[in-house]
C-alpha cells in the first residue's frame, strides 16, 4: 500500500485540531439581570469548561471544534443547553430562569390544607392524626382541630364551612368513596373509615378545589394511599376496644399488604359505663388489602376494604315513654384500582374505577327498613407538562349509583323505593407557573345527570402570589354542584342540583416550622331543597327554591420550632351563615354551626421518657336550636361546649408503642342540642330532651407492636 | 507502511494517553479544590468530568458527595434543599445504570439520612425505614464494604442513642468497619475510600 501525502495531512490536520483553541466566554446573569457567581459552563463531552467570576463573566478555551453544546448550570436554577458551531460561543449572554420546581416556588393554598410528603408547606403530619390527643386515631377527629369545621359531636361527620356532612367527598388515590364513613343511627357518633396509618399523604380542601372534583357543595377529602411499601413487617395492636392485626410482604416491584380488625364495645362498656342503653354493643370486623405492582413508567395499586357491624340498643325518645329499640346491621366493601403512567413526551394517564356496596338492616321497633347502595365511579385523566411553567390536563368522569330500600312496616305492608343515577363530567385544567412569584390555574368541569336530566358548567379559578420569601397570597373562585342527598331523591326526581359558589381569600406565611394562614370566604349557596311537611316523606312536595349563604374568618398557626420539643396549633374560626331550606318557615342558622370555634393542640416531646404527651383543648360557643315554646325559629342557643383531652404515648422500644387517652379529661357537661316533643304537654308545653355525648370521658389503652424482618437480623432497633 | 503505521499507533496512543491524563489530573483538581473547601469549583469539575466520561460513576457519585456532605453542614432551608436536589439528580442518573452498586447505595442512604438531620420531625418516621432498607440491602450484597457497615451502624447508633438501648453490638460492628478498612482496596485510586478516619473516631466514642 501506498501512502499518499494527502492522506497523512488529513491524519495529522485532525490530529492536530485537537490542540487548536478556541475562546468561549460570556456572562451569566438571571432573569433580573443579577450576575450569577459560581456557575458551571462547560462544552459537553469535553473537560473544558469554567466556573463564572464574581461578575457573572466567564473565559476559557477549548479544543472541541464543530458543532457543540454549551452547558450552564447553577444550584436552583434550570440547567441552560445550547447547540451550535464553536465559534458561535463567544461574548455569550446567558439568562438563567430559576428551577420552578424549586421548593420556594408559590403554591395555590386558597382553601387547602395539606399533609404528607408531597406537601411542601405541611398542614398536619400523617402521623398527627394518630398523635392529637382526642383524635383516637380518626382521620376525621383529627382534621375537626383545623379551621373551617364544625365541632359535630354527635354525628362524627365532617361539617365544612356552613355546609352539611354530605356536602364533603372523600377520595382514596383520586377515585371518590361513595360511603366514607360507618353506619350509624342519630345522635351517636361514627367514625371514617380509614385506618389513618394506610395513607402517606392527605389534603383537605374547604373549598375553591380543582375542576377535577365535583359532586361536592362544600369540600373535599384526598387520601392518597402510600405508592411503596419499604419493608416486610407485621402490626399488633391490642386495644381496648379490640384487635387488630396487619401483615404486609414486599417483593422486587411489589408488595401487599393486608389489614384486619376486630372492635367490640362490650368490655369497655362493662369497665366504664357510657349512658347508652345497649343490649348488644357495638361490634365489628373490618379489614383491607392494598397491592401496589411498580411498572417499568408507572404504579398500578388495588385497593379493597370490607366492614361489617352491628349493634343494638334502647334509645330515648321525647315523643314516647318507653324507650325505642332500635338494631342496625351494616355491611360494607370498597374496591378501587387505579393505575398511572408516564409516557411520550411529558405526558401522564391516570385512571381508575371504583365500586361500593353498602347495606343496611334496621330496626326500629317492629318496624325494619333495609337499603342497599351499589356506587360505581369511574375516572380517566390525562396531563402534559408542555414547558416548566405549563401544565395542562383533561379528564372524564362517570358516577352511578344505585339505591333501593324496603321500608317493612309490617310483613303485610311492604314501601319499596328507590332511584338509578347516572352522571358523566368531562373537565380541564391548566397551571400556568408564570414566575416563582405568580402561578395561575384555571379549569372548566361540564356534567350531564340522567335522573335529573340536567346539563351543568362549573368554572374554577385559583391564583397565587407571593409577596416575600415567606409570605404569599391566594384566591380562589368556583361553582360547585352536587346532586341533592338520597333521602329526597328517592321520593322525586324533579330536583336541579344544589349550587354553591365560593369566593376565598388567603394569606400565608412559613416559616422554618412555623406557619400563620388566615383566610376569609364567601360561600353563597342556591337551589336548595325545599319540602312542605314536617318529615321528608314520599307524598312531600319538593321544590329547589333554598338559599343560603355562609362567610367567614379562619386563622391557623402552627409552631414547632420556639419551644424546644413542642409542637403545637392553634386554630379559630368565626362564621356567619343562614340557610332557608328543607321545611324551614324562614331563614336562620343551622343547629350544627357554632359562631365560634377554637382548638389549641399541643405534643410534648419528653426524651428521657421517651414519651410523647399531649394535649388538646376543643371550644366553641353555643350552637342554636329550635324551641317550639318560643316564637322566633331557630331562637335558642345551647351553652358553650368545652373538652380538653389528653394523650401519652410511650415508646418502650422503637418497635413498641404503649398509649393512653382520655377524651373530655374535666368532664364538661356538654350539650349538643335539644330534641323536643312533636306535641305539647297537658300544660301546652313542648318536652324536651338533651342531646349529649354518649360519655363525659372516654378512655383508650392500646398497645401497638410492629415486628419487621431486619429487626430480628439485626436485634437492633432503629427509629 | 511500518513507519505509517507506528506514527499512527502512536497518535491514538498519545491521544488516549491524553484522555487519561485528562481524567486523572482533573480528578485531582477536583479533590484539591474540595480539600481546599472549594465546593463550586469542585462540584463544577467533577460534572464536567461527568459529561467527558459518561461511562464512569465516579465523577456523578463525586457530585453526589460532595454536595451531600456540604447540606449537612449547612442550616438554610432553601439552600440544603438545592444541595440535596443537586445531589439526588447526579446519583439517579447513575443509580439508573447500576442501581446495585454499593457505593451509589450508600451514598442514596445519607442522601436521606441528610433530610432526616436537616428536619427530623417531617422527614424522619417518612425516611428511616428506607434507609435502613437500603443499608440492609447493600450489606446483603457486599457485607465486607467497610462504608456499608460504617454507615448502617453510624445510623443504627443515632436511633439506639435515641431509646437508650444497648449500644455494644453497634459498637462491634464499628470495630469491625475499622478493621475493614485496613484490608479495603479501592479498585484505582479515585474509586470511594473514606471512612476511616470516621469510623476511629466512633470507635473512641464508644469506649
Amino acid at each position: 500500500m501506498k501512502i499518499t501525502l494527502p492522506f497523512l495531512a488529513f491524519l495529522f490536520s485532525g490530529a492536530w485540531s485537537l490542540f487548536a483553541q478556541t475562546t468561549i466566554s460570556g456572562n451569566v446573569t438571571d432573569v433580573k439581570g443579577v450576575s450569577i457567581m459560581g456557575a458551571n459552563i462547560f462544552i459537553e463531552g469535553t473537560y473544558d469548561g469554567a466556573t463564572s467570576s464574581e461578575n457573572g463573566n466567564f473565559y476559557f478555551t477549548t479544543s472541541a471544534t464543530g458543532l457543540q453544546t454549551i452547558i450552564v448550570s447553577y444550584l436552583s436554577f434550570q440547567t441552560f443547553r445550547k447547540e451550535g458551531g464553536i465559534n458561535e460561543f463567544s461574548n455569550l449572554r446567558i439568562v438563567l430562569r430559576e428551577d420552578v420546581n424549586a421548593l420556594d416556588a408559590v403554591v395555590l393554598s386558597a382553601g387547602s390544607f395539606k399533609a404528607g410528603e408531597k406537601a411542601r408547606v405541611s398542614v398536619l403530619k400523617p402521623l398527627d392524626i394518630v398523635t392529637t390527643a382526642g383524635s383516637a386515631g380518626d382521620i376525621v377527629a383529627a382534621l375537626q382541630t383545623l379551621p373551617g369545621t364544625q365541632n359535630v359531636g354527635e354525628s362524627g361527620r365532617l361539617f365544612v364551612r356552613g355546609g352539611e356532612a354530605g356536602e364533603t367527598q372523600t377520595y382514596v388515590d383520586g377515585i371518590r368513596v361513595a360511603q366514607p364513613y360507618g353506619a350509624t343511627i342519630q345522635n351517636l357518633p361514627t367514625r371514617g373509615r380509614f385506618s389513618p396509618f394506610l395513607f402517606s399523604g392527605i389534603s383537605f380542601s374547604t373549598g375553591g378545589y380543582s375542576a377535577e372534583y365535583g359532586e361536592a357543595l362544600s369540600s373535599v377529602l384526598l387520601l392518597n394511599t402510600e405508592d411503596i411499601a419499604l419493608q416486610d413487617k407485621t402490626d399488633i395492636s391490642f386495644m381496648s376496644v379490640g384487635l387488630g392485626v396487619g401483615h404486609t410482604k414486599k417483593w422486587e416491584k411489589s408488595s401487599l399488604s393486608l389489614n384486619t380488625a376486630y372492635v367490640n364495645l362490650a368490655p369497655y362498656q362493662f369497665a366504664v359505663p357510657e349512658n347508652i342503653d345497649w343490649n348488644k354493643p357495638f361490634e365489628s370486623l373490618s379489614g383491607e388489602v392494598i397491592y401496589r405492582q411498580q411498572l417499568k413508567n408507572g404504579l398500578w395499586k388495588v385497593y379493597a376494604a370490607f366492614d361489617a357491624s352491628n349493634f343494638d340498643l334502647n334509645q330515648k325518645n321525647i315523643n314516647t315513654t318507653e324507650k325505642v329499640k332500635i338494631d342496625l346491621k351494616n355491611n360494607n366493601f370498597y374496591l378501587n384500582t387505579t393505575y398511572k403512567n408516564y409516557f411520550g413526551n411529558n405526558w401522564q394517564i391516570f385512571t381508575g374505577i371504583s365500586y361500593g356496596y353498602g347495606t343496611n338492616n334496621i330496626g326500629i321497633d317492629a318496624s325494619k327498613v333495609k337499603n342497599t347502595e351499589h356506587a360505581v365511579h369511574l375516572k380517566t385523566k390525562l396531563g402534559k407538562k408542555i414547558s416548566n411553567g405549563v401544565r395542562f390536563s383533561f379528564g372524564v368522569d362517570y358516577f352511578r349509583t344505585q339505591f333501593d330500600e324496603d321500608f317493612i312496616e309490617t310483613p303485610e305492608s311492604v314501601f319499596n323505593i328507590g332511584y338509578q343515577s347516572q352522571l358523566g363530567a368531562v373537565y380541564t385544567e391548566t397551571d400556568f407557573l408564570f414566575s416563582n412569584l405568580f402561578a395561575v390555574k384555571v379549569g372548566l368541569r361540564a356534567s350531564y345527570n340522567d335522573l335529573l336530566e340536567e346539563k351543568l358548567i362549573a368554572p374554577r379559578i385559583s391564583m397565587g402570589y407571593k409577596t416575600g420569601q415567606n409570605s404569599q397570597f391566594s384566591l380562589a373562585y368556583g361553582i360547585f354542584t352536587q346532586i341533592p342527598e338520597s333521602e329526597f331523591i328517592k321520593y322525586s326526581d324533579q330536583f336541579n342540583s344544589e349550587k354553591a359558589s365560593h369566593y376565598i381569600l388567603n394569606y400565608q406565611f412559613s416559616k422554618n416550622r412555623k406557619l400563620f394562614r388566615a383566610e376569609v370566604y364567601y360561600k353563597a349557596y342556591s337551589d336548595l331543597v325545599k319540602y312542605d311537611t314536617e318529615a321528608v316523606v314520599f307524598n312531600s312536595a319538593f321544590t329547589n327554591t333554598g338559599s343560603g349563604y355562609a362567610t367567614g374568618l379562619d386563622i391557623f398557626w402552627r409552631d414547632g420550632k420556639t419551644i424546644k420539643n413542642l409542637e403545637y396549633w392553634v386554630s379559630y374560626s368565626y362564621i356567619d351563615s343562614e340557610r332557608d331550606y328543607r321545611n324551614f318557615p324562614t331563614q336562620a342558622t343551622l343547629s350544627f354551626i357554632a359562631d365560634h370555634t377554637a382548638s389549641l393542640v399541643t405534643k410534648y416531646w419528653i426524651q428521657d421518657w421517651r414519651s410523647q404527651v399531649g394535649f388538646s383543648h376543643l371550644y366553641s360557643s353555643g350552637r342554636p336550636y329550635n324551641n317550639p315554646n318560643e316564637i322566633e325559629f331557630m331562637g335558642g342557643k345551647t351553652k358553650d361546649y368545652n373538652s380538653l383531652s389528653f394523650n401519652w404515648a410511650y415508646l418502650l422500644s422503637a418497635q413498641k408503642i404503649l398509649y393512653f387517652s382520655v377524651s373530655n379529661v374535666l368532664g364538661s357537661k356538654n350539650v349538643f342540642g335539644y330534641e323536643y316533643a312533636t306535641t305539647p304537654n297537658n300544660e301546652g308545653i313542648f318536652n324536651r330532651r338533651a342531646i349529649t355525648p354518649t360519655a363525659d370521658r372516654f378512655f383508650f389503652i392500646g398497645f401497638f407492636w410492629t415486628i419487621s424482618e431486619d429487626k430480628k437480623r439485626n436485634q437492633l432497633d432503629n427509629l | 507502511m511500518e513507519k505509517v503505521l507506528l506514527i499512527l499507533a502512536l497518535t491514538i496512543s498519545s491521544i488516549a494517553m491524553m484522555a487519561q491524563s485528562n481524567y486523572e489530573q482533573g480528578m485531582q483538581k477536583a479533590f484539591q479544590h474540595w480539600e481546599e473547601g472549594n465546593i463550586t469549583e469542585a462540584t463544577a469539575l467533577f460534572e464536567r468530568i461527568a459529561s467527558a466520561e459518561k461511562d464512569n460513576w465516579l465523577p456523578n457519585y463525586y457530585v453526589a458527595l460532595v454536595n451531600t456532605t456540604t447540606a449537612f453542614q449547612t442550616k438554610d432551608n432553601k439552600q440544603v434543599s438545592a444541595l440535596l436536589a443537586k445531589a439526588q439528580a447526579a446519583l439517579d442518573y447513575e443509580l439508573d445504570k447500576d442501581p446495585y452498586n454499593v457505593e451509589l447505595m450508600v451514598m442514596q442512604a445519607m442522601i436521606h439520612t441528610a433530610w432526616i438531620a436537616h428536619d427530623p420531625m417531617t422527614n424522619g418516621q417518612r425516611l428511616s425505614g428506607t434507609v435502613m432498607q437500603i443499608y440492609g440491602q447493600a450489606e446483603s450484597i457486599a457485607p465486607e464494604n467497610p462504608r456499608v457497615v460504617l454507615n448502617k451502624a453510624e445510623f443504627e447508633m443515632g436511633s439506639a442513642r435515641f431509646f437508650g438501648t444497648d449500644t455494644t453490638p453497634i459498637c462491634l460492628q464499628i470495630e469491625k468497619a475499622v478493621q475493614l478498612f485496613d484490608t479495603f482496596k479501592p479498585e484505582t485510586p479515585f474509586h470511594p475510600n473514606w471512612g476511616k478516619d470516621r469510623a476511629m473516631q466512633q470507635v473512641n466514642e464508644c469506649k
